[in-house]
């Protein structure tokens, strides 16, 4: 299955992200989200950055989750080329999708993520990515598929 | 297509009015003529009159001729709270926090430049970082970060970067006094590190142009610019730094939406009332971040000069490589306007929209006094760019403010797919504009016809008014991100 993509929006970038679960959903967008930064051509899996975020919301996680990365990307020059999902705590999921009235902080995820710092020699850049924005953020569950959109300040 | 719903005032502007959408506190206009009203996304016309509905707007919710959707506030967008009863919103001033522009002139003309336009070039992009994943060269402590954030583009003329005369040629002195670096995340501070003297990427760029028409000989010549002169251009802003910080109060702003219970047509208006913790810190971190900017511009502007004088094999003084001014297009600051008869102090928002204060203008320096603020409107990179000044009629319609750019019309893979199979280096050196760029895509994404020309863009702003048009640049030199 497809595991995301590009949407084309004037003046910004989008992904439309699919997986089997929240965890694989996240994993999903993550890796979108690295396609759009760089060629993955050649990243090695050399490093490891451990990663936390929290959230009130589902949404909120996914654009905590995905800023963290641009995070460590833009900080650091850390580019991930694959990622384990550590712990996945979403009331959602228990709640069997229900919205719920979930207060904040009670999504968390953390994860590992695998792979090496960015090197302009090495490597094809393509976008700089600003941010993971709140705009047209949506995530929506069918059954056992999951399907989110995310749009970045580019 | 006309727009629907939305008036005609004049040949300038069109009015979306109060019952456009219930809930708006004052009408929106928006600078566009026949033509590119025909380009408008009635998203943004919609955005618009979202941001109408905010606690304290006065007057009305503007836009410029450059206008696209934005995140929450369209691109384009000038809105001005009252400082009493307003709100402050991220939204308002962007993610790119005082991205801006910067013009440099010389006593070179285009004879003198053609000829090394190559090695000009080439030197730039080795001098002056730029691109994804690119590092700076200047390397900053936690301590020298604190004093850049307080100081502007007077630390970088402190530790050598250029001169005290760059200040007062640079808009509020390079420097907002209001800056708390203490309000800053370490995250912010990380990715500041090593991001100052950086280009960026997209539509960030360093230009060299030379003077091809003169509008109006008189305010050129006080500008100090002529025919055929060469100036450089700086396209940039606060980088990751500003990025971070929009970022980590996006997030206060969401809860400050519910502390206060202020209602909202769109979430991501997000904001505070104006006076509150959560308004205070906001403000002082971005004066924080706009000031990394102006050190930003002001480094890179530095080495600019250094690269022209080891080409020319002289002194950048002697080049006359002298600031001409320096203007942001991504900020909110605290100015006095009068609004219904009464000077009233307002919050001006210009997401994407440069301020351009008129003859004898207080904040105005004293070179600049009798003529006016320079206005600096870059265009994309095969058409022009152009230098304004700002005039009278801006500060009773506007707040004092105009256009900012050209504004892209296809999306960037609209764009990568017109290219294909093009070279859009070769196109532009056949056109004698020599390119360079740190990656492949970006090329493509740039090209002109992503772009509105930025001719027409100028023309509105300047047939309502709101500036005058003083000459109009055309690239010879392009290094982009």
């Amino acid at each position: 299955m497809e595991r995301f993509e590009v949407l084309d929006i004037a003046g910004d970038v989008g992904l439309k992200v699919y997986g089997g679960d929240e965890r694989e959903l996240f994993v999903h967008a993550a890796l979108g989200m690295y396609s759009l930064v760089a060629s993955a051509e050649g990243i090695l899996e050399d490093r490891e950055v451990t990663v936390s975020v929290k959230s009130g919301s589902l949404e909120g996680l996914l654009v905590s989750w995905l800023n963290e990365l641009i995070f460590h990307f833009d900080a650091y020059g850390f580019i991930g080329k694959r990622i384990e999902i550590t712990r996945f705590v979403s009331p959602l999921a228990v709640s069997s999708g229900g919205a719920g009235t979930a207060s904040e902080g009670d999504f968390l995820l953390e994860a590992s993520v695998f792979g090496e710092t960015f090197d302009p020699i090495r490597h094809e850049g393509k976008l700089l990515i600003k941010a993971a924005t709140y705009h047209r953020l949506s995530i929506r569950r069918e059954g056992q598929h999951w399907e989110a959109v995310v749009i970045f300040d580019i | 297509m006309a727009v629907e719903n939305v008036k005609r005032i004049d040949p300038s502007r069109i009015e979306v009015p109060l019952d456009y959408k219930p809930g708006m506190k004052v009408r929106g206009v928006i600078y566009v003529d026949e033509v590119l009203e025909q380009d408008l996304e009635p998203q943004s016309i919609d955005q618009v009159a979202n941001v109408a509905m905010l606690p304290g707007i006065v007057q009305s919710s503007l836009a410029m001729p450059d206008i696209h959707t934005g995140y929450g506030f369209a691109i384009g967008g000038v809105a001005a709270f009252d400082v009493r009863e307003g709100i402050i919103s991220p939204g308002g001033v962007g993610y790119d926090i005082n991205c801006g522009v910067r013009l440099l002139k010389s006593n070179l003309t285009k004879g003198d430049v053609a000829p090394v336009i190559k090695d000009l070039v080439a030197a730039l992009q080795t001098n002056i970082p730029s691109g994804v994943g690119s590092k700076g060269r200047i390397r900053l402590d936690a301590g020298n970060e604190k004093k850049l954030l307080i100081k502007g583009a007077r630390w970088a003329v402190e530790q050598g970067f250029g001169h005290a005369e760059d200040l007062e040629r640079t808009e509020s002195g390079g420097c907002l006094d209001g800056a708390d670096p203490s309000l800053i995340s370490a995250k912010a501070y990380e990715r500041g590190r090593a991001q100052q003297g950086t280009l960026g990427s997209g539509n960030h760029f360093l230009e060299i142009q030379f003077v091809d028409e003169v509008y109006d000989e008189s305010a050129a010549n006080a500008l100090g610019l002529f025919e055929h002169q060469i100036t450089v251009m700086i396209h940039t802003g606060s980088r990751g730094f500003g990025h971070q910080v929009c970022t980590d109060f996006l997030e206060v702003m969401e809860k400050a939406v519910s502390r206060y219970k202020i209602e909202l047509p769109d979430r991501e208006l997000a904001c505070a009332p104006f006076g509150s913790p959560e308004a205070e810190n906001y403000l002082a971190a971005m004066q924080a971040a706009a000031n990394y900017a102006w050190a930003n511009r002001q480094c890179i502007m530095h080495w600019v000069r250094e690269v022209f004088g080891s080409i020319f094999r002289m002194s950048p003084a002697q080049l006359g490589m002298q600031l001409v001014y320096d203007v942001a297009h991504n900020i909110a600051k605290i100015e006095e306007h009068v609004v219904n008869g009464r000077k009233t102090k307002l919050i001006v928002h210009r997401k994407g929209a440069t301020r351009a204060f008129p003859p004898g203008h207080p904040e105005l320096p004293d070179i600049y006094k009798p003529l006016g603020q320079p206005v600096l409107i870059p265009g994309d990179m095969g058409r022009a760019s152009f230098v304004l000044l700002g005039t009278e009629k801006a500060m009773k319609e506007t707040f004092g403010s105009t256009c900012h750019g050209a504004g892209r019309v296809l999306s960037r893979h609209q764009a990568i797919r017109k290219a294909k199979g093009r070279a859009i280096w070769r196109e532009m050196e056949d056109r004698g504009i020599i390119v360079r760029s740190a990656g492949r895509e970006t090329l493509a994404e740039e090209m002109s016809e992503a772009y509105k020309d930025v001719s027409h863009v100028v023309d509105v702003v300047h047939n309502a008014g709101i500036s005058r048009k003083v000459a109009r640049l055309r690239p010879m030199g392009v290094v982009k991100g």
